[in-house]
C-alpha cells in the first residue's frame, strides 16, 4: 500500500466489530431539517452520519468507533447515544 | 445497610485498575465494571506512557509489562507552506517513557489487578444510578450494585458524571483519530521515536503524532472538536491526508478514534461530588505544554490516590481530602505548572502562521544570491511582518511555553 488515500469504508473494514441488532444512536431528525451546516458529518471520524435528500440525517450505527464525538458533534443536541452492548473491539488500541 | 462492595469503579482502564489495586492494598473490597469484553477493548491512546507512576505501584513493571519501545528520540517535524520543512531530533538513551498499545497493555494491567484479588466484571455497562443517603446504587446491564462510593474511571465521556447531569462541551475536547500501520522503523530494539508533527492538519486546530512500536507504528492526528465543527474538512479525511503527507509506507492494520480531554488546570470539571470521585480522563486530566502530552500517568496517579482517599473517607474524612491529596501529588501540581503553556498553545497562530513565518526566515537566512544577506533577527522580523504577524508578540507567546 503506497501513500494513496484509503477510502473510509475500507479502513473501517479492518476493524473487529460485533454489530448489535438495534441502533444505539437516535437522531431527532426534525432538528436536522433546520440545520444547514450539519457539523456531525464532519466531526464523526467513522462517517456514521449521512445527509439525506429530505434534509434529515441518518446514522449508520454499525460504523461507529464509540469515540463519543457524537455526544458533542451536534450543537442543537439532536443526537443521543447509549453505549452499545457489543460494537467495536480494538486489537491494538 | 447492605453493600455489594465498598466502592464501585466504573471502567477498567488505567485509572480504574490503578484505583482497584490501591483500594485492595488499603483493605477495601472494590468491584470494577468494564464495558469491553476485556480491558483495553474500547480504549485508544496515541501510545506513549511516562512510566513513573506505574513504577511506584509495580516496581518491576519494565520486565513484566507489555511495553512496546522506550522512547529514546524526541522529534519535531514542522511542515510549512511552499514545500518547506523543518525538523529536529533530541536523542537520549532514556527509559522514562515507552510506546504502548492499549488493547495489549490494559489487558495485562487488569490481569495484574486480578492476581491480587480485584473483581472485574467485563461486558458490563452502566445504565443508571440512584443516590441514597448512605450509599449509591448502580444499575448495570448485569443488575444492581449497591456501594458506599463510586470512582468514575469511565474515560473522557465520564459516564457517571453524565448520568448525574453534566454535559460535555466541544471546546474542552479534542478528537484523536489514529491508524496503526505495518511500517517498522529501522531502529535498534531498545530504541523508539516519538514524533510531534505540526502543519499537516491545516485549517484545523491540532497536530499529529508518530510513535515507534515493536512491530508496528502508531500515527494519528488530534483535532479540537470545535474547529472540526466550524471547519470544512471531515475528520476521517484529515487522518488519511496526514498519513499520505508523512510518506510512511505500510498497510493500515487498524483505524480507531477517541476523544481527548482538553480542559487544562483552570477549567477542570469537579474532581469529586456527592459520593463520586473522578479519575483520569473522566476528571479531565491531561497535560499539553508543547514538550509533552501526557494523560496516562495522570490516570494512574489519580487512580492510586482515589483508592487511598476512599479508604480515608470511609474512615471519616471529608471527600475533599481526595482533591487535597491530588494537589500534593504530581497530578495537580504538574497540571497547574502547565496551565500557562496550555493556554498559550490555544493561540490560533501556532497552527500554521508562526511556522510559515519561521520557515520563511530560515529560507532567507540560508539563501546566497549575491544580494545583501540579512542577519537572523532581520530575517525573522521581516518574515513575520510579511506574514502579517508581529515577531515580538510571537516571542512573548513562545516565552509562556518555555
Amino acid at each position: 500500500m503506497e501513500n494513496s488515500v484509503i477510502p473510509l469504508l475500507k479502513r473501517l473494514s479492518l476493524n473487529k466489530y460485533e454489530v448489535s441488532q438495534e441502533s444505539h444512536i437516535s437522531i431527532n431528525t426534525n432538528i436536522c431539517k433546520t440545520c444547514v451546516e450539519k457539523p456531525c458529518i464532519r466531526v464523526c471520524p467513522a462517517g456514521t452520519y449521512e445527509a439525506m435528500p429530505d434534509g434529515t440525517v441518518t446514522a449508520h450505527y454499525e460504523r461507529c468507533l464509540e469515540c463519543g464525538a457524537a455526544l458533542v458533534a451536534c450543537p442543537f443536541g439532536a443526537i443521543s447515544f447509549k453505549w452499545p452492548d457489543k460494537g467495536i473491539t480494538y486489537r491494538y488500541g | 445497610m447492605n453493600y455489594d462492595a465498598d466502592v464501585a469503579i466504573v471502567g477498567a482502564g488505567l485509572g480504574g485498575i490503578s484505583a482497584s489495586i490501591s483500594a485492595v492494598k488499603e483493605g477495601l473490597n472494590p468491584i470494577v465494571i468494564e464495558r469491553g469484553e476485556y480491558s483495553g477493548a474500547k480504549n485508544v491512546s496515541g501510545g506513549r506512557m511516562y512510566i513513573h507512576a506505574l513504577k511506584s505501584l509495580i516496581p518491576d513493571v519494565e520486565e513484566r509489562a507489555p511495553l512496546e519501545r522506550p522512547i529514546t528520540r524526541e522529534t519535531y517535524k514542522v511542515f510549512c507552506n511552499k514545500g518547506r520543512e523543518l525538523s529536529f531530533t533530541f536523542k537520549e538513551k532514556s527509559k522514562t517513557s515507552f510506546s504502548v498499545l492499549r488493547a495489549k497493555f490494559d489487558r495485562w494491567y487488569a490481569s495484574a489487578a486480578e492476581e491480587i484479588g480485584v473483581t472485574i466484571s467485563y461486558g458490563t455497562y452502566l445504565m443508571g444510578l440512584q443516590e441514597e443517603e448512605d450509599g449509591i446504587t448502580l444499575n448495570t446491564s448485569l443488575g444492581d450494585i449497591r456501594v458506599k462510593y463510586v470512582i468514575d474511571a469511565g474515560g473522557v465521556t465520564a459516564p457517571v458524571a453524565r448520568l448525574l447531569g453534566r454535559n460535555l462541551k466541544p471546546e474542552h475536547l479534542m478528537l484523536g483519530v489514529k491508524e496503526v500501520i505495518s511500517y517498522v522503523q529501522d531502529l535498534p530494539e531498545d530504541e523508539g521515536e516519538a514524533t510531534t508533527v505540526i502543519g499537516l492538519t491545516r485549517g484545523l486546530k491540532g497536530g499529529g503524532f508518530v510513535y515507534t512500536n515493536k512491530d508496528t507504528t502508531s500515527i494519528g492526528v488530534t483535532l479540537k472538536v470545535d474547529s472540526l465543527q466550524s471547519g470544512s474538512i471531515k475528520a476521517s479525511e484529515v487522518v488519511e491526508n496526514y498519513r499520505a503527507g508523512l510518506g510512511l509506507r505500510g498497510d493500515v492494520l487498524e483505524y480507531s478514534a477517541h476523544l481527548i480531554p482538553y480542559y487544562g488546570w483552570g477549567n477542570l470539571p469537579p474532581l469529586y461530588y456527592n459520593r463520586v470521585l473522578a479519575v483520569g480522563d473522566a476528571a479531565g486530566l491531561l497535560i499539553s505544554d508543547g514538550f509533552v502530552i501526557r494523560g496516562m500517568d495522570l490516570a494512574i496517579g489519580s487512580g492510586v490516590i482515589a483508592g487511598i482517599a476512599v479508604k480515608k473517607v470511609i474512615d471519616g474524612s471529608p471527600l475533599s481530602i481526595y482533591e487535597e491529596m491530588l494537589k500534593r501529588s504530581f497530578v495537580l501540581s504538574d497540571m497547574r505548572k502547565a496551565w500557562k503553556a496550555f493556554q498559550a498553545l490555544s493561540n490560533p497562530n501556532f497552527y500554521g502562521e508562526y511556522e510559515d513565518a519561521l520557515c520563511e526566515a530560515l529560507s532567507r537566512e540560508f539563501l546566497v544570491n549575491g544580494k545583501q544577506r540579512p542577519t537572523l533577527i532581520e530575517a525573522l522580523l521581516k518574515s513575520f511582518y510579511d506574514n502579517g504577524l508581529n515577531f515580538s508578540e510571537a516571542v512573548k507567546e513562545i516565552w509562556k511555553i518555555v
